[in-house]
C-alpha cells in the first residue's frame, strides 16, 4: 500500500473511531439522548404541520409545489444534521478559539480543522438527521436515481453550511470573541436555507447566492432533484469546494495568530 | 544528542488594557488601548536526549507559552527551537507522533466515556498498529494500575485516578519526550509520590526525556537532574537540581503535634519558628543536620501524636534565587 493510501486509511479509521465514541458519548445519559432527539422531531414537524395548512389553501409558491417545499425542509435539516452529527464543532469553533481550547487539538498529529470539527455531536441534529429521512421517505422520489440525487443534495448541503460557518467562526482567531457574530450568521444561514428560493427577489436574492450562500442549499430540491441543471448543480459544487479551500486557508492563517489561553477544560 | 535546541525565542502579546468599570468598558469600546506584554524573552538552552529537566518559574513567568511553543501550539514572535529534529509550529504534526504532552488543566480523555475509549481514539490518532497498542495498552494498565477503573466513566474518577490515566494516555505511543505541566496539580501526596514513580521509571526504562514545570519542590526534588527558573520570560538559573539544593533548597519546616509540652530542642540548624501549647512549628537547616537525625531525637525525646514535614515552597526557593541574583522579588 502506497504512503497517501495509508494516510488516507488511518485519517479514515480516525474519523470513524471519534464518530463512534461521540455517539457512545451521547448515549451515556440515555434519557436525555432519547428525550433531545424525540423533541427536535417533533419541534421540526411543527413546520411541516404550518406548510401543510398553507398548501390545503393555495396550490403553489411561486411555482413551488408542497413536495418541493418538504424536500427543502429535508435537505437544510438534513444538511443541518449532517453538519452538526458528523462535524458538531463546526458552529463552536469561535468558542474553543477564543478560550484557548484548541491546545488539546494541536498537540495530536492530525489536521487540526478536521481534529476540532469532528470531535463533538450534537444530539439533537440526530432528531433532524432522522426527520430528514422522514420526509424523504414521505414526499422524496424512491428510485435509485432519486436516492443517489437525495443524497448528491445533502452532501452538498452539508458541506456549504459547514465550511461557511467554519469561515464566520474563524473570526475569532482576528477579532477575538466572535462566538456572537457567528451564532448570528448561523441563525440567519439557517433560516434561509429552509425557505423556497423563489420568495426572495432582487438584493435579496444576489445576497443568497453570494454573501450567505443558503441559496445554494435551499435551491437544491429544484435545480437539483426536480428539474436538474447543469450550471446550477456545478455551481453549488463549486462554492461547497471553494468554501472549504478557502475555510482551511483562513483557519491555517488564524492559527498563526492563536493566543491559547489558561481555561480549565475537559473533553465532553 | 540533544532532544531541544532553543535559540533566542521570543514571545509577545498583544493585550488589550481596560479601566475599571463600565464607564471603562465604554471608553475602551471607543478607543481601545493595547499594550505589547513581552511573555518570553529571548531564550537559550539545549536538552540533551533522556535529560528530566525542571523548568521553573512563578505563574505568568513564561513556563506554559514556552511548552506551547515547544509543541507548535504557539508560533513564536522570534527566533527558532528546534525539538527532536524538527521546527514544532513548521512541522508540528510530523512532530507530535513522537510527543508525549500533559496539562495538569486540559484534560485530552473523554470525560463521558471511560479511559479505555480514550486509548482507542489515542491509538487511531497516533497510528499505532493494533497489536502494538493492545500490548502497551496492557503494559500501561499494569504499570500504573488502571485496572479497576478502566471502563469507569471518566466523571466519576478521583483527580488522582484520572491524572494517572491520563498520563498513561500521553504514553501510548511510545513519545521521546514528554512535557508535563504541572501533573501533580491539586493531588494528595500518596498520589503525587505514585506519579512520581511512575514518571521516574518511565525515564529510567525508555530514555524518554521529560521536561516539567511545577510548583511543587518534591517533584523536582525526586524527578530531576537540571533545572531552569525563568521570570519574566528571561532565564534567570540554569543548573543542576542537586547545586540548587545545596544553594536554596536548605531548610525544610516540620509542624509537630505533641501530646505533652515539649523540652526544649538543642540540635545545630534546628529553630523553633512558633509553639503554643504542644503545638510545634521548627525550622531544619539539612545543610546541618539531617532530618533522619531531627526525626529520631523527635522520636525519642517527644510523645508524638502528629508531625508533617514541608519543603519550602517553590516560590520561596524562586525568591531567594533571585536574592542571589539580585533580580528583584517574584
Amino acid at each position: 500500500m502506497s504512503t497517501a493510501a495509508k494516510k488516507s486509511l488511518s485519517l479514515l479509521q480516525f474519523l470513524l473511531t471519534t464518530w463512534k465514541l461521540n455517539l457512545a458519548g451521547a448515549m451515556e445519559f440515555r434519557m436525555s439522548f432519547s428525550i433531545s432527539v424525540g423533541t427536535m422531531i417533533l419541534n421540526n414537524f411543527v413546520w411541516v404541520f404550518f406548510w401543510g395548512i398553507y398548501f390545503t389553501k393555495f396550490p403553489l409558491v411561486n411555482g413551488w409545489t408542497l413536495q418541493d417545499v418538504m424536500m427543502v425542509q429535508a435537505i437544510g435539516n438534513g444538511a443541518f444534521g449532517v453538519a452538526a452529527v458528523f462535524f458538531g464543532n463546526f458552529i463552536g469553533i469561535a468558542n474553543i478559539v477564543s478560550t484557548g481550547q484548541l491546545d488539546t487539538y494541536l498537540a495530536q498529529p492530525k489536521p487540526v480543522l478536521l481534529n476540532v470539527l469532528v470531535s463533538k455531536m450534537t444530539v439533537s441534529a440526530i432528531g433532524d438527521l432522522l426527520f430528514c429521512l422522514i420526509l424523504y421517505g414521505l414526499y422524496g422520489v424512491h428510485t435509485g436515481l432519486g436516492l443517489a440525487k437525495f443524497l448528491l443534495a445533502l452532501l452538498i448541503g452539508a458541506a456549504i453550511m459547514v465550511f461557511f460557518n467554519v469561515l464566520a467562526q474563524s473570526l475569532a482567531f482576528f477579532i477575538g470573541n466572535a462566538e456572537g457574530l457567528g451564532f448570528q450568521v448561523f441563525n440567519a444561514f439557517l433560516t434561509v436555507s429552509l425557505y423556497p428560493t423563489n420568495i426572495f427577489h432582487g438584493l435579496g436574492k444576489l445576497i443568497l447566492f453570494t454573501a450567505l450562500p443558503a441559496g445554494y442549499i435551499s435551491f437544491l430540491p429544484i435545480g437539483l432533484l426536480r428539474d436538474w441543471s447543469n450550471s446550477f448543480v456545478w455551481g453549488a459544487v463549486g462554492v461547497a469546494l471553494g468554501l472549504a479551500l478557502l475555510a482551511f486557508r483562513v483557519f491555517r492563517i488564524g492559527l498563526k495568530r492563536y493566543g491559547s489561553g489558561n481555561m480549565m477544560t475537559m473533553r465532553m | 544528542m540533544s532532544s531541544v535546541r532553543v535559540q533566542e525565542l521570543t514571545k509577545s502579546f498583544t493585550v488589550k488594557y481596560k479601566q475599571a468599570g463600565l464607564a471603562g468598558s465604554l471608553r475602551s469600546l471607543f478607543a481601545p488601548q493595547t499594550e505589547e506584554k513581552v511573555a518570553v524573552q529571548p531564550l537559550d538552552f539545549t536538552i540533551e536526549q533522556g535529560e528530566v529537566l525542571a523548568f521553573l518559574g512563578p505563574n505568568g513567568a513564561g513556563k506554559s507559552t514556552t511548552i506551547k511553543m515547544l509543541t507548535g501550539i504557539l508560533h513564536p514572535t522570534s527566533g527558532s527551537a528546534e525539538v527532536l529534529g524538527f521546527n514544532p509550529w513548521q512541522e508540528r504534526q510530523k512532530l507530535a507522533f513522537h510527543v508525549g504532552s500533559v496539562f495538569g488543566q486540559k484534560s485530552q480523555l473523554w470525560y463521558h466515556l471511560p479511559p479505555v475509549d480514550t486509548f482507542e481514539l489515542m491509538a487511531r490518532i497516533y497510528e499505532i498498529p493494533r497489536g502494538e497498542f493492545l500490548k502497551r495498552r496492557d503494559q500501561l494498565v499494569e504499570r500504573f494500575e488502571l485496572g479497576p477503573y478502566l471502563n469507569t466513566t471518566v466523571r466519576k474518577l478521583s483527580l488522582g485516578e484520572r491524572m494517572r490515566c491520563e498520563i498513561a494516555a500521553a504514553l501510548l505511543h511510545r513519545p521521546q519526550i514528554v512535557f508535563l505541566d504541572e501533573p501533580t496539580i491539586g493531588l494528595d501526596v500518596v498520589v503525587k509520590q505514585k506519579i512520581r514513580d511512575l514518571i521516574r521509571e518511565m525515564n529510567r526504562e525508555e530514555g524518554t526525556t521529560l521536561f516539567l514545570t511545577s510548583h511543587d519542590a518534591g517533584d523536582v526534588e525526586q524527578l530531576c537532574k537540571r533545572v531552569i527558573v525563568i521570570n519574566h520570560g528571561q532565564v534567570i538559573l540554569d543548573d543542576s537540581v542537586s547545586n540548587m539544593k545545596r544553594e536554596f533548597l536548605t531548610h525544610k519546616t516540620i509542624h509537630l503535634k505533641l501530646a505533652e509540652l515539649p523540652q526544649p530542642i538543642a540540635l545545630p540548624g534546628v529553630t523553633v519558628v512558633k509553639q503554643k501549647g504542644t503545638g510545634m512549628k521548627l525550622s531544619v537547616d539539612t545543610a546541618l543536620t539531617s532530618i533522619e537525625t531531627v526525626l529520631s531525637f523527635i522520636v525519642t525525646h517527644y510523645k508524638l501524636v502528629d508531625v508533617t514535614i514541608e519543603d519550602p515552597s517553590m516560590e520561596e526557593i524562586i525568591t531567594h534565587i533571585y536574592e542571589r541574583t539580585g533580580k528583584g522579588g517574584v
